[in-house]
């Protein structure tokens, strides 16, 4: 890469892109990235470009492809519409740390702040909601801006950098040589593991009741095999937040579930009663915590995460460990003993008893006919046998998928934990699917979710991403709806949907398509939809009226969860 | 309880790192009191000075999300009794307020101000001082009905420590 040529500033983008590894971008093309899009048609066999149908389609994608992954996603937009358009994309990705690089045009810089057509102060906008961002003005900016973007986003605590380049920056012509970044003298990602590990292991040899909570830090990490090694040694039982969910295969006995406000209750009862928690990069979010005063009283609190920020943030820290998830898990084990804790662990099977036994589904037999969610993610994750990459939406959908989904593999449930986005499921799938296409990825949507981004139905027509899409009907936008029976005196406040045909729809994108309505044809449709060597689009119609339990309600304790609608 | 914090960052001087330090004040509310931003003694580095009310607990949350910037080299949150604090004003004092001729020099010693600038109407002074110091002063010429008009500087600062030890990037966690 050391040899200089001399080059247009959208050869210097694409070849630094390639630099780093790229072979996929999602995007979208408009006014002030034609150049850059004329030269990505002579990359076409090094750089895939999918072109999706809305900006939006185009930053969920690349998150889902960096979820799926590890890889950086990467998303193109023009200026004005099509770089507003990223925002949520953004906004989500720094929300659950995601690696992504976004690539915005710009009016060239001669009339930067003119109010130009097609201008929007990108920057600005984008700031408060990436890690870093950047404009590029010249053509000789752009190698090393690309480099800092790459080593920004994938290291210490991952998030979305945004680069914003002016039109001429990308036709000025340049000596072109690559060099990867490899340090900021500002910025420290990887820092030396901060705090004790020997203190770490006392307390948890000593622990009668300790408690692994584990987050997206552990994938992130890659932390996977380091956590169940220290779990087993330890004999600790783990859990799960929203965003861990799949670092730890849900068959393993030392799983207890998940936490959080739709969780497990075997989790949340055990983070009452826990005399240590095990917090690995997860950030105690009020998902998890409920009302924070009331949380974890009995508990030490040791808290391993690689950004300061979150240690001590939301809730007191007594060992906080600034460092890499793995970093800190290996040094764990150093010392650790197994401990033999009968007591806890018969607690947390009692729990989960309880669970079984207070949480039937919605009407157990009496539906009238109906098919229940619960039903349809509980039978669809013995169709798939726990090897699917789960994409969900944001809602019931997503929270069903996870209660009942089970995984065998990391990195296979993807869901907008943070920002909670509505349309992040299909373009996020889509992403995934193309990120790894070996494996089956199923898109989960409600009806509400799906029509915000439906159009990407036209992007996996167009590119045949072979990404399963089964869509949950209730005609309600089914979350609201259930806040508002249970907290708002079933006043049904606009979340009622009249839906058009959506099989119709998906068979217009020539994507196969099915609807169900009865309980006898689920487990054939679901394994129909298994099968399909390419897409396919399944919707189940389903009981409107299905709540999704337990529940801690908002800033209630978790001692307080609500097993079911009495 | 609300207390005056000044948070004092040093920065790559870069286009935005005003406005990401900025924000991290806008999103949780807290109003800014005073911000001066300039080059410190070694090139390319920036030095922030930001006064602001709020609690203990806010400032260290604050002052860890602007270490989290990229561009930020080390922050930390002081009172303002911790540092070397100096502001400078300027005060534009009506001519009455001197009588006859001769008393000028005088009174601006007495005052602890410099002259500097003498016009028929106004005479300005300027005053280096802490604020309490500064405050008093304009405190005496408003009672006495004088100030024209009024303008300050905000903290200028200085560590007791030398730059070279304060950005040490060996030196650990710095909060």
């Amino acid at each position: 890469m050391a040899n200089k040529i001399k080059i247009s500033g959208s050869d210097a983008l694409i070849l630094s892109l390639i630099a780093e590894g790229t072979d996929v971008m999602f995007g979208y093309p408009g006014g002030q990235v034609i150049p850059l899009y004329d030269r990505l048609y002579d990359y076409k066999d090094r750089i895939r470009h999918i072109l999706t149908r809305h900006e939006q389609g185009a930053a969920h994608a690349a998150q889902g492809y960096a979820r799926a992954t590890g890889k950086v996603g990467v998303c193109v937009s023009t200026s004005g519409p099509g770089a507003t358009n990223l925002l949520t994309g953004i906004a989500d990705a720094m929300l659950d740390s995601t690696p992504m690089v976004c690539i915005t045009g710009q009016v060239p810089s001669a009339i930067l702040g003119t109010d130009a057509f097609q201008e929007a102060d990108i920057i600005s906008m984008s700031m408060p909601i990436t890690k870093w961002n950047y404009q590029v003005t010249t053509a000789s900016e752009i190698a090393s801006a690309v480099a800092k973007a790459f080593y920004i986003a994938r290291s210490g605590r991952p998030g979305p950098v945004l680069i914003d380049i002016t039109k001429n920056a990308q036709v000025e012509e340049v000596d072109f040589t690559y060099r990867p970044c490899t340090g900021l003298r500002s910025y420290n990602p990887k820092p030396k593991m901060n705090g004790s590990a020997a203190e770490v292991v006392e307390l948890v040899n000593a622990a009668k009741r300790p408690l692994i909570l584990a987050g997206q830090g552990v994938k992130l990490a890659g932390a996977e095999k380091a956590l169940v090694e220290f779990a087993e040694i330890g004999n600790i039982p783990v859990a799960t937040t929203l965003m861990g969910i799949s670092a730890i295969p849900n068959s393993h006995p030392l799983f207890v579930g998940n936490l959080g406000m739709h969780g497990n209750v075997a989790p949340n009862e055990m983070s009452q009663a826990a005399d240590l928690l095990i917090a690995i990069g997860m950030r105690f979010s009020d998902r998890v915590t409920g009302a924070i005063n009331a949380y974890a009283p009995n508990a030490k609190i040791v808290h391993v995460d690689i950004d300061p920020a979150e240690l001590g943030k939301n809730l007191r820290c007594d060992v906080p460990i600034h460092a890499d998830a793995l970093e800190a898990l290996e040094a764990f084990k150093i010392g650790l003993k197994h401990v033999d804790r009968d007591e806890w662990f018969a607690f947390a099977k009692e729990k989960a008893e309880e669970e079984k036994h207070n949480v039937k589904g919605f009407c157990g037999e009496a539906c009238n006919g109906f098919i229940t969610m619960s039903q349809v993610i509980q039978k669809l994750a013995e169709v798939e046998e726990g090897d699917a990459v789960i994409v969900t939406d944001v809602g019931q959908n997503q929270m069903f998928s996870a209660r009942y989904s089970k995984f065998n593999a990391t990195r296979s449930f993807i869901t907008s934990g943070g920002l909670g986005t509505m349309g992040f499921g299909l373009p996020a799938a889509m992403g995934a699917k193309v990120g790894v296409p070996q494996r089956e990825v199923v898109a989960i949507l409600g009806d509400g979710g799906f029509q915000m981004t439906m159009q990407e139905l036209g992007t996996i027509m167009q590119n045949k991403i072979g990404v399963k899409i089964l869509v949950l009907n209730n005609s309600y936008l089914g979350m609201v709806r259930q806040w508002q029976e249970l907290f708002f005196n079933s006043r049904y406040s606009f979340t009622e949907l009249e839906n058009p045909d959506f099989a119709k729809i998906a068979s217009a994108y020539d994507i196969p398509a099915k609807r169900i309505i009865k309980p006898e044809e689920l487990e054939g449709a679901l394994r129909e939809m298994k099968e399909a060597k390419g897409s396919y689009f399944l919707e189940v119609a389903v009981l409107p009226q299905e709540n999704v339990f337990p529940m801690i309600p908002a800033g209630a304790s978790l001692s307080n969860m609500l097993m079911s609608n009495d | 309880m609300n207390k005056e914090y000044i948070i004092v960052a040093f920065t790559e001087n870069q286009v935005g790192v005003l406005n990401r330090i900025t924000i991290a004040y806008l999103r949780r509310k807290i109003n800014i009191e005073s911000l001066k931003v300039s080059e410190t003694s070694m090139k390319g580095i920036s030095m922030f000075v930001i006064s602001a009310f709020t609690t203990e607990e806010t400032i260290q949350k604050l002052t860890r999300a602007i270490r989290n910037i990229v561009e930020v080299i080390q922050v930390s949150y002081y009172t303002s009794d911790e540092l070397i604090t100096q502001e400078i004003a300027l005060y534009k004092i009506s001519s009455k307020f001197f009588g006859e001729g001769g008393r000028i020099d005088a009174i601006s010693r007495e005052l602890g101000a410099r002259m500097i600038e003498i016009s028929p109407g106004y005479v300005v002074m300027e005053k280096t001082g802490t604020r309490e110091e500064i405050e008093q002063l304009r405190d005496r010429l408003e009672r006495q009905g004088v100030l024209l008009e009024f303008t300050r500087s905000g903290s200028v600062v200085l560590h007791r420590d030398s730059l070279d030890n304060i950005l040490g990037l060996e030196s650990g966690e710095e909060e």
